[in-house]
């Protein structure tokens, strides 16, 4: 299982995609910097397909005003649940 | 190892980031898989040239792969399709990836270098 | 990659050659056969048909690539132009001691190869 990291909003990047399409079933989606964006409605949305595998970190959504608004389906995690999601996972590969 | 190559020529300097990291890691004797994927099936186009301001390119680069033994190329299908391009529009013989097999791709190297 | 500092000039007939620390050429159109020369002799090394054989497939490959070749391509490219005979790296290392990529591309007018140690 392979944890991805995502730094770009999906309302202005489209790399988002690319992303998806490289997740294999198991594997999870960490949305840190400007990703947080698509942890809020209606760009949530773009991440149905990994349902229950989508994170934001909490430390990016709180400086950017957002801590509390994510979407139900979004599960946020701080500094230290990165960490745990990093040692659970094989590897990591960022998008940006 | 696997390295991913997503930036389009000129834009930045991702793409040559990213064939360094490829040439590197071949002029070490890694077996080096690259795959273009999203803009960066851009690099393949042929018909490039240096910039605007005489900047080096990267498609001698390409053309240089075989020298460092990189030859497993792959490109994303969808990626040439939604940019109107086909494997004939193409600098070099590459072998085209469906969708469904990227997330093996990814899985199945030990090191993934992702530019 | 070539840098724009200039460490030191080397006097190759009527012209001054500029160099940069680690004498590569600062400007790489000022190569000349001569130039070759002149830097292989600063360092006692005289050239024979063997060492200018390769030197030309150097200035080949850079023509091409627009890049100075890591030692194993350096190899390949070598075993391509002169034969698998000379395409060796024991042979390289007999015409071109210490570091072949890196002695072979200074004496061939290129950049240093930016990707061998």
């Amino acid at each position: 299982m392979l944890l991805h990291l995502l730094n770009r909003s999906p309302a202005s990047s489209l790399v988002h995609r690319d992303t998806l399409r490289a997740m294999g079933e198991e594997d999870r989606l960490l949305l840190i910097e400007d990703g947080v964006y698509g942890a809020l409605m209606p760009l949530a949305d773009r991440f149905e397909a990994i349902h229950g595998r989508l994170f934001a970190l909490r430390e990016d959504l709180a400086s950017r005003g957002l801590d509390g608004r994510c979407d139900a389906r979004v599960t946020v995690v701080d500094m230290e649940g990165f960490v745990t999601l990093t040692e659970e996972s094989e590897r990591t590969v960022s998008w940006f | 190892m696997l390295v991913v190559l997503r930036h389009a020529p000129h834009g930045s300097s991702w793409l040559r980031e990213g064939l360094d990291v490829a040439l590197v890691g071949a002029a070490f004797g890694q077996a080096v898989t690259l795959l273009f994927l999203g803009d960066g099936v851009e690099a393949l186009v042929r018909n490039q040239q240096a910039g605007a301001l005489g900047q080096k390119g990267t498609h001698p680069t390409l053309d240089m792969l075989a020298m460092y033994d990189i030859e497993k190329l792959l490109v994303d299908s969808e990626s040439l399709a939604e940019r109107g391009l086909t494997l004939e529009d193409l600098q070099l013989p590459v072998a085209p990836i469906a969708a469904q097999a990227l997330p093996a791709l990814f899985a199945e190297h030990a090191a993934v270098f992702n530019f | 990659m070539a840098t724009t500092s200039i460490a030191r000039q080397v006097r190759v007939g009527e012209r001054d050659i500029a160099l940069d620390p680690e004498g590569y050429l600062v400007i790489l159109a000022d190569w000349t056969p001569a130039v070759a020369k002149t830097l292989a002799e600063e360092e006692g090394r005289v050239l024979t048909d063997e060492h200018w054989e390769v030197i030309e497939v150097l200035r080949d490959f850079y023509a091409r690539y627009e890049m100075a070749p890591a030692m194993r391509p350096l190899v390949k490219a070598v075993g391509q132009a002169l034969g698998a005979d000379k395409g060796k790296s024991l042979h390289l290392m007999k015409l071109f001691p210490e570091s072949p990529a890196k002695v072979a591309a200074r004496l061939a007018g290129l950049p240093k190869p930016t990707n061998c140690l």
